[in-house]
């Protein structure tokens, strides 16, 4: 295949599976219910995985080969895996409730993916991976911070963490080819394994003391 | 001349034609999805063609609005097709108007269609009445952004210099804009044609109904034409979606064979858009009327992050 | 110079000045005083609009020099006219839309015969239209605002001519001070001009912008953007246009809706394209960025209404934020050195100026004819007036339709230019700003669909389904003079629709004088049967075509006939009731229930409130009585100018204690301040 074209289309798949990315995220903002919010990252992480996989197969990095793999084990198969027991085993209520309405928090995501494409503008140059990745990955990383506070329920919480993580790994494999070391990228991903493993314990905690995952209800906590 | 008075007629043809099998073919293939056998894909023309037999009852409350809104609607409907490419890459009206026009057609037949709903004095015309215009009210934004970011990119509003434009190799039309562009018209197209996350095209009789509700006072040669307009409308936006967005194969000239490998082509992609209809409708149940803003404000995104990822860039 | 447009310039305004008088004269004798206001009115209007055409088309207009009315010794104030092409576009609209309500008032007039002065009607009316054609004509900042006094005074007399109603006074008096505020900037803009040039002549003032500093300039952009937003009823400075609006005459408010907020799109457009120079880009952000905000707003404001007059004063609203939108992107394109997209811009604004003064008048005409068949403005208590009142129910028609912005009208067409002017502009600049144009061209296609929910309820719940009160059902056509005033309008309509590549050529002179190159012949293609949005290739439109085209699929649905239909027979019977008693008129869809779901849509914007008490005996499903209560919050009343005017009034009381009414305090006063100013002088 002719070089050239083989970079465009790269460039494009890359394009095209981040910004998919992006619509998983705007509908976990939108989503109601937790199982389904829950298989949502999952293909979220499943598209992080393909990203891997293309700038492996395309750039000829095998050590990103490991992170698609790891990708693809641990957010695509583990722990959705082991947020969907949690989630059945507790038997919380379906519904997420969100401070903000749907409609609302759609928009301000909106304004967050605007955002996030103009501070990613100056860097243009610097990428070759197709220049939405960049810019994607800083709104993903927006955008779960948002759905971070904008959830009531625990799980949730989690759940928006991971995405944020997914926005950060994204921008790590985009990057890639200027020499993020494979160690760091590591780190990141059992960092945040971890972090989803004691944060997963912790909500059983909560809901066990409060027979509700309310982070509403930690305000008792207080003396 | 002569050859876009043939186009013309032609098109008109192939739109009255194949409207109705579109809308039997989901009916159809809908059916056999949910383990039942369907009536079969001919059913609407032998729908309409019973429908244009049949006396007419007219309410003794209606006005002659109620008696010119059926042609309005139709007329408004075929029109709107006239300035969509379907075969080939030239539309026979797209020198009177493009997607703008397209659009304000759409919304022509759309307002006599809710004045009939009220005409007949009765609860359920003014309900769907109501519905309809609310759900296109707030679904006109995402449609016109997403039109926007095709016609940006093409430097123009007319349908057939957005397809050549658009016309290329088929790795390229995987683009991120398109791809969140076509995301945000197909949740249009689901609401403009009134399919189930939206309303049930099944129902009737029911509250939720919408636009059954404003063709309830409607009988005979009337209701002919207006449920043949729905399907001709609903065509048009299926056509708009797949040959802007994916216009692979579209015949360039006139010639026979290009015609016939464009028309082969069109067909199998509506088809494929149908199909996607089909299994949507299958997997989902219908939303709340107070719910589709969440869906329509999605499509709203959706369409500006088209226009983002294009154009920040650039 | 050719004289012929001064000439029957003078013969107008004479006739306007004739018809006051007559007014006056018989102001006892109601058909007297009837006849001879408003056909004078009708006659001076025929004269200006010949006029200000021909000074247009034969090209007199650009360099017309100024013709002296009267002579004058005082300094700095000379009341001249000037006929350019700007006056004279604006001249045009007043003249076309006096001219039908003229007429229109010769059989509305007779509704007050014995129960109100006809002849101060006329007068005041004669007055308006005369002030506001001065406004429009006059060469000099100082007879501007005279001209524009006298029509703010005329106006709020004619607002107020039902003054019985508390309402009506009150509304009166929120138009005079929101008034006043306006005309307060403007003074001191113009005084900011003055001091730049030296002058008061708008001669002197012509690019002066380009000569001042900055922020004089600057300053100067504010004043006339408050001065004349207040007019042109800009949000958030709309509040009395609501108000004032609806509780005039309808003949009068066709005038004030349909023209008199023109005037504040006049001047803006006098001032920001022929006074203050090449514009800094914010200036155009600023006007786009409000121009949407007005028609978002206006269209969903307009949607909760249920007074028929009051709905169509908030669509003014919505249609002079579509005008902004063209003249913010025409202004933006100047900054970025576009002129011919400069110009494509101003047309959209300019020829939805025109459209809007045509199919508003119209709406209000027939909105007269149907609250004064109905005896109501409430449009609950109307209905099935499609049946009684067949033609004014096709007017309104025709101008619903238009201003919904749907083929094959003149709303449409010119709503097609600002889209396209949007569309083109994306390419002139590559900074952010750039997405401003794509957003707002969202924002009017959700302004356009919410106007035609707007209109489907108007029209629908006014005309169509069952009448809702006795007086409706007993309602009688208007008198032909009534449908002729609007027959001439919704001619209008269908022509400013039909053949907009006729009229483009009246503004050639106009975007030649204030933006760049004339755009009529790029703008029309294939002998001007299609419109064309100015680049090649880059989009067209032709309204004939598609009319004709649309003749053309008729044959369809005759065939069809011919073919199927032809033995079939129509029956009438009763709407279907669900088996119950038959339908009474209480079972309707209501206005309000109507736009309920987009009242729950935006509730963040209206905050609806709804009381609903019932009285049963044994069970509340068997309610004796019902009584439901609804309202929706003008966010911009009750949070900005209530607290506001809560804190003048609590600065008033404050300075009360100043006022303490003694002659000593008051001396002292004076003399404080008097040392004060010595002091200064040293």
């Amino acid at each position: 295949m002719n070089p050239a074209i083989s970079t465009d289309i790269a460039a494009q798949l890359i394009a095209l599976l981040a910004v998919l990315m992006l619509v998983v995220q705007l509908l976990l903002v939108v989503q109601r219910m937790l199982l389904t919010s829950i298989r949502l990252f999952a293909v979220q992480s499943m598209f992080l995985a393909g990203i891997a996989a293309v700038v492996a197969f395309f750039h000829g990095a095998m050590h990103v080969y490991i992170v698609a793999g790891l990708t693809f084990i641990g957010k695509v198969m583990f722990l959705p895996w082991l947020l969907d027991r949690q989630v059945r085993r507790m038997r919380i209520g379906q519904e997420i409730e969100p401070l903000v309405n749907f409609p609302t928090s759609m928009l301000t995501c909106g304004g967050l993916t605007l955002l996030g494409y103009i501070v990613a503008r100056p860097f243009t140059s610097l990428e070759r991976l197709g220049n939405n990745t960049l810019a994607v990955a800083i709104t993903l990383v927006l955008t779960g911070i948002f759905l971070m506070f904008n959830r009531r329920k625990a799980i949730t919480q989690v759940l928006a963490l991971l995405t944020v993580e997914n926005g950060v790994m994204l921008a790590a494999v985009a990057l890639t080819t200027y020499g993020m070391p494979l160690v760091v990228e590591l780190g990141i991903f059992f960092d945040v394994l971890v972090a989803v493993m004691v944060l997963a314990i912790l909500v059983y905690r909560i809901r066990e003391s409060f027979d509700s995952m309310d982070v509403g209800k930690l305000t008792q906590l207080k003396g | 001349m002569s050859s876009t008075a043939f186009d013309f007629v032609l098109q008109t043809a192939l739109l009255l034609g194949l409207a109705p099998l579109v809308s039997g073919c989901i009916k159809n293939w809908k059916a056999k999805l949910q383990n039942r056998r369907g009536p079969p894909v001919w059913q609407v023309y032998r729908d309409i063609g019973k429908f244009l037999r049949k006396d007419m009852v007219v309410s003794e409350h209606a006005s002659w609005v109620f008696s010119y809104a059926p042609y309005v609607v139709f007329i408004s409907a075929l029109l709107a097709g006239l300035m969509v490419p379907m075969v080939s890459t030239q539309a026979p009206l797209s020198l009177f108007g493009g997607v703008l026009a397209l659009v304000g057609l759409l919304a022509l037949g759309r307002f006599f269609l809710a004045l009939g709903g009220l005409d007949p004095a009765s609860a359920f015309g003014g309900m769907g009445s109501s519905r309809e215009m609310t759900i296109a009210a707030i679904a006109e934004p995402a449609l016109m952004l997403a039109i926007f970011t095709v016609a940006l990119a093409a430097g123009s509003t007319d349908l057939s210099h957005i397809v050549q434009a658009t016309l290329g190799p088929a790795w390229s039309l995987l683009n991120p804009r398109h791809v969140l562009a076509f995301a945000a018209l197909f949740i249009v197209l689901l609401a403009e044609t009134g399919r189930i996350p939206v309303d049930n095209p099944a129902t009737h009789l029911e509250l939720t109904m919408i636009h059954e509700a404003m063709l309830l006072e409607y009988s005979g040669r009337y209701l002919a034409l207006m449920e043949w307009g729905a399907s001709i409308k609903q065509l048009v936006l299926m056509t708009l979606l797949v040959n802007v967005f994916f216009p692979i194969g579209l015949a360039a000239d006139a010639s026979p064979a290009a015609l016939g490998l464009g028309l082969l082509s069109y067909l199998a992609r509506l088809s494929l858009v149908a199909g996607v209809v089909v299994l949507v409708e299958t997997a989902n149940a219908k939303l709340r009327l107070f719910r589709v803003p969440d869906l329509l404000s999605a499509a709203f995104v959706l369409a500006s992050l088209a226009l983002f990822s294009t154009f920040l860039f650039q | 110079m050719d004289q012929f447009s001064p000439i029957l310039l003078n013969l107008g305004l004479l006739g306007y000045v004739l018809g006051a008088l007559a007014g006056l004269v018989f102001f006892r004798r109601s058909r007297a005083a009837n006849l001879g206001a408003f056909g004078c009115a009708a006659a001076a209007a025929a004269c200006t609009g010949l006029a200000c055409v021909h000074a247009l088309l034969t090209g007199a207009a650009t360099d017309a020099g100024s013709t002296r009315l009267v002579p004058t010794l005082v300094p700095y104030v000379q009341f001249t006219v000037c006929l350019d092409p700007l006056s004279c576009f604006f001249g045009l609209i007043l003249s076309l839309v006096a001219l039908a309500l003229s007429i229109y008032s010769l059989g509305y007039a007779r509704g007050y015969y014995g129960r109100k002065s006809v002849g101060v009607l006329g007068a005041f009316y004669n007055v308006l239209v005369l002030a506001t054609t001065l406004v429009f004509l006059s060469d000099n900042a100082f007879f501007f605002l005279i001209a524009w006094e006298i029509m703010a005074l005329s106006a709020y007399c004619l607002v107020s001519f039902e003054h019985e109603q508390n309402e009506t006074r009150n509304a009166g008096v929120l138009f005079f001070v929101m008034s006043h505020i306006g005309t307060g900037c403007l003074i001191l803009g113009f005084l900011l001009l003055f001091q730049a040039s030296g002058g008061y002549g708008f001669a002197g003032f012509h690019a002066l912008g380009d000569k001042m500093a900055a922020s004089p300039r600057n300053a100067a952009f504010l004043l006339f953007l408050v001065g004349f937003g207040v007019k042109a009823g800009l949000v958030p400075l709309h509040i009395w246009l609501p108000a004032a609006h609806p509780v005039a005459p309808s003949n009068v408010s066709a005038l004030l809706s349909g023209v008199l907020i023109k005037t504040g799109i006049y001047g803006l457009a006098r001032v920001l394209f022929d006074f203050l120079g090449t514009p800094p880009n914010w200036w155009g952000v600023t006007v786009l960025g409000l121009g949407t905000l007005s028609a978002v707003l206006g269209v969903l404001y307009a949607l909760m209404q249920h007074d028929l007059k009051r709905l169509l004063a908030y669509h003014s609203i919505e249609n002079i934020g579509i005008i902004l939108m063209g003249l913010g992107a025409a202004l933006m394109f100047l900054h970025t050195g576009h002129p011919v997209l400069a110009s494509l811009a101003l047309v959209a604004g300019l020829y939805h100026t025109i459209n809007h003064a045509v199919f508003k008048a119209l709406l209000f005409l027939g909105a007269g004819a149907v609250v004064h068949a109905a005896h109501t403005r409430d449009m609950e208590e109307m209905g099935g007036l499609a049946k009684r009142m067949p033609h004014t129910a096709l007017f309104f028609l025709i101008g619903a339709v238009a201003i919904s912005a749907l083929p094959p009208l003149n709303g449409f067409v010119s709503e097609w230019l600002v889209y396209q002017s949007l569309l083109q502009g994306f390419g002139t600049t590559s900074s952010l700003i750039r997405l401003m144009f794509p957003l707002s061209g969202a924002m009017l296609a959700l302004t356009g669909a919410l106007a035609a929910a707007c209109f489907v309820k108007a029209f629908g719940i006014t005309f169509l389904a069952q009448p809702r009160s006795t007086h409706a059902a007993q309602a009688r056509e208007a008198t032909p003079t009534m449908l002729l005033g609007q027959g001439l309008l919704a001619a209008a309509c269908v022509f400013l629709g039909l053949f907009p590549t006729l009229f483009l050529k009246v503004l050639d002179p106009v975007t030649r004088q204030l933006a760049g190159p004339a755009l009529s012949t790029q703008l029309s293609l294939a002998n001007g049967l299609v419109l064309s949005g100015a680049t090649p290739g880059g989009g067209s439109v032709s309204t004939l075509g598609l009319t004709a085209a649309a003749a053309g699929l008729l044959l369809v649905p005759f065939a069809l006939w011919l073919v199927y239909a032809r033995r079939t027979r129509v029956r009438l019977g009763p709407t279907w009731d669900c088996g119950l008693q038959g339908l009474t008129p209480r079972m309707e869809y209501t206005a309000t229930g109507f736009s309920k779901p987009i009242r729950m849509i935006f509730k963040a914007l209206f905050r609806p409130r709804r009381e609903v008490q019932r009285e049963y005996d044994f069970s509340p499903y068997f309610a004796k009585t019902l009584r439901f209560e609804s309202h929706v919050e003008e966010l911009f009343l009750t949070r900005l100018y209530r607290p506001l005017y809560g804190a003048v009034w609590q600065a008033s009381r404050r300075m009360r204690a100043l006022q303490a009414g003694s002659l000593q305090a008051y001396l002292i006063y004076i003399f404080v301040i008097l040392l004060v100013l010595l002091l200064f002088a040293l």
